[in-house]
């Protein structure tokens, strides 16, 4: 190749993954293989139980693999650490801590002065559109709200990559669309590779370069679908919904094999 | 003391009804008492009382004017005044209290975090937690002598409530808000210091408001241990043994009114503590 060959952020060779559940040994994953670029936006989307959330976890390093190589930037992940920031479905944030706390915790750790401390989670909650909210402790604010003070806390390490755990999966529809908005503006200012997890076509479809289709467990990639259309896009336009229902079609085939798999006794 | 006087001021305001109908349930209790104590007092026609037990139930306003006597004129027994017993209770229940909290809230931290913690120390604090203060007497005795000795029992009352709320506030983290802490690059010890120990601040005050009812619960064990310099639990045992029973009446009061007040201020520190951590 030549000079301007893309660095590859993630990548994920024969990835197995394997559950001891009691007396029972669960193949969560199996030969799971993905690269995901430098500054690339990536869902993964599939069946529940297909292990979405487990090649996340064991990326941030929160979960062992059973086999297989996980790099980032090209070093092994061995435990959790700074340069993969992470956003969770139920936000958690520190409930004691006010909306500059909780951004400021990771620099807190890595023993940042406060000043430099300040200067950083200003800029984040201007970036994430909390500005008046610094003093609120996240009692006192909306789901909506929380998950920007997620996703300012995992920028404030600024972490190489930003794996995000079905983020909006448990806000209302109205709130979750205009994430999706304000997501890809921190997206493209921030210039972070992006890995998220979905269970909604649409989100993914809206959101991502590419979409990574996932079978039913044991996981692995089924299809690898190229949205490829110019943002911002338009959900009721005819080529989203050529994607749509291509992506839909493939997950469609996985939801009934999982079913029938359910079905039948092993 | 402004946020005490508000918070009276609010109490008032806000739940006048629950402080009327407390004053309404004292009122109860005390008319209850003074119909039981007239009824032991009372002479048949024919000669005598009803059980001959009316020295050991006196009239409700015998006990208050022991109360009041017993801050302005001195304990015949040993010249002490009831603010003085005050004092050299406070004193073994705030050394128990302190050397509680400082052995309970590590202990109760890694039990409630580390299983093999938990291993050891459950079966011990399972043995121990049922055992009366009392039992501890003799052997306190030996070990401790008379100045450690009650401080050890009250320590004891204190200690359990204090361990086994902070080790269940441990152990109930919520496992996510460690994930997140991990992912923002937290090592063991941030992890430890920055999110369960804050997490566990909550459990922790109600295990210190628990340990504090507790605490003075022991205090006339601690006291018949040793009781150098008096005590409210001294007092009670030795104003019954000299048959001064409106005076022991007295000292339960006194001891009545202090774990209210202490636990009153544990939960003003506590409301403080929920402020200052955004939690309500």
């Amino acid at each position: 190749m030549d000079g301007n060959e893309v660095r590859q952020s993630i990548v994920l060779k024969d990835l197995s993954k394997v559950f001891q559940k009691d007396d029972r040994t669960v193949r969560a994953l199996e030969g799971f293989e993905l690269q995901v670029s430098d500054g690339e936006f990536v869902c993964l989307l599939g069946p529940s139980g297909c292990g979405k959330t487990t090649v996340l976890r064991i990326i941030a390093g929160l979960e062992d693999k059973s086999g297989g190589e996980v790099l980032v930037h090209g070093r092994e992940v061995t435990s959790a650490g700074p340069d993969r920031g992470m956003v969770f479905q139920e936000f958690a944030l520190f409930p004691w801590r006010t909306v500059r706390k909780n951004i400021e915790f990771g620099l807190e750790i890595k023993g940042v002065p406060p000043e430099k401390r300040t200067e950083v989670s200003a800029r984040l909650i201007d970036l994430v559109g909390l500005k008046g909210f610094e003093n609120a402790h996240p009692g006192e604010l909306s789901g909506g709200m929380k998950q920007r003070v997620g996703i300012a806390r995992a920028l404030a390490n600024d972490p190489e990559v930003l794996l995000m755990d079905e983020p909006f999966g448990s806000l209302d529809a109205q709130t979750r669309n205009l994430l999706q908005k304000e997501l890809l503006r921190i997206w493209s200012a921030t210039k972070k590779t992006v890995l998220f997890v979905t269970h909604s076509v649409d989100e993914a479809v809206f959101l991502a370069d590419r979409i990574v289709v996932m079978t039913a467990r044991p996981g692995k990639v089924r299809e690898i679908i190229d949205v490829g259309l110019p943002r911002p896009r338009d959900r009721t336009s005819a080529e989203f919904i050529a994607v749509r229902g291509k992506v839909l079609s493939e997950l469609d085939e996985e939801f009934e094999k999982a079913r029938a798999k359910e079905l039948s006794p092993e | 003391m402004d946020g005490f006087v508000g918070w009276i001021e609010r109490l008032l305001l806000q739940n006048w009804r629950r402080v009327a109908l407390g004053i309404v349930s004292v009122l109860l209790f005390i008319a209850i008492w003074w119909t039981y104590s007239a009824y032991l007092h009372a002479e048949w026609p024919f000669g005598g009382t009803p059980s001959g037990a009316a020295e050991y139930v006196p009239y409700p306003d015998d006990v208050l004017s022991a109360f009041v006597d017993s801050f302005v004129k001195p304990d015949p027994a040993n010249g002490l005044y009831m603010t003085d017993n005050i004092a050299s209770s406070l004193e073994r229940i705030l050394f128990g209290f302190v050397i509680a909290f400082a052995v309970a809230v590590p202990a109760g931290l890694l039990m409630g975090r580390l299983w093999k913690a938990d291993a050891v120390g459950k079966p011990i604090v399972e043995l121990f937690r049922p055992i009366p203060p009392l039992a501890w007497i003799p052997i306190f005795l030996i070990v401790f002598g008379i100045t450690w000795g009650p401080i050890a029992i009250v320590f004891l009352g204190i200690f359990f409530p204090i361990l086994i709320n902070t080790t269940f506030g441990a152990s109930n983290v919520d496992p996510v808000l460690v994930d997140a802490a991990k992912t923002l690059g937290a090592r063991r010890s941030d992890v430890f210091l920055k999110v369960i120990l804050p997490y566990t601040i909550p459990y922790l005050m109600t295990g210190i408001k628990v340990g504090f009812g507790i605490g003075w619960m022991c205090i006339v064990a601690a006291e018949m241990l040793g009781s150098v310099g008096g005590g409210v639990g001294y007092y009670i045992f030795s104003s019954s043994g000299l048959g001064r029973y409106e005076f022991m009446y007295a000292g339960m009061l006194v001891i009545g009114l202090l774990s209210a007040l202490t636990t009153g201020l544990a939960g003003l520190v506590e409301r403080r503590f929920y402020r200052w951590m955004g939690m309500k």
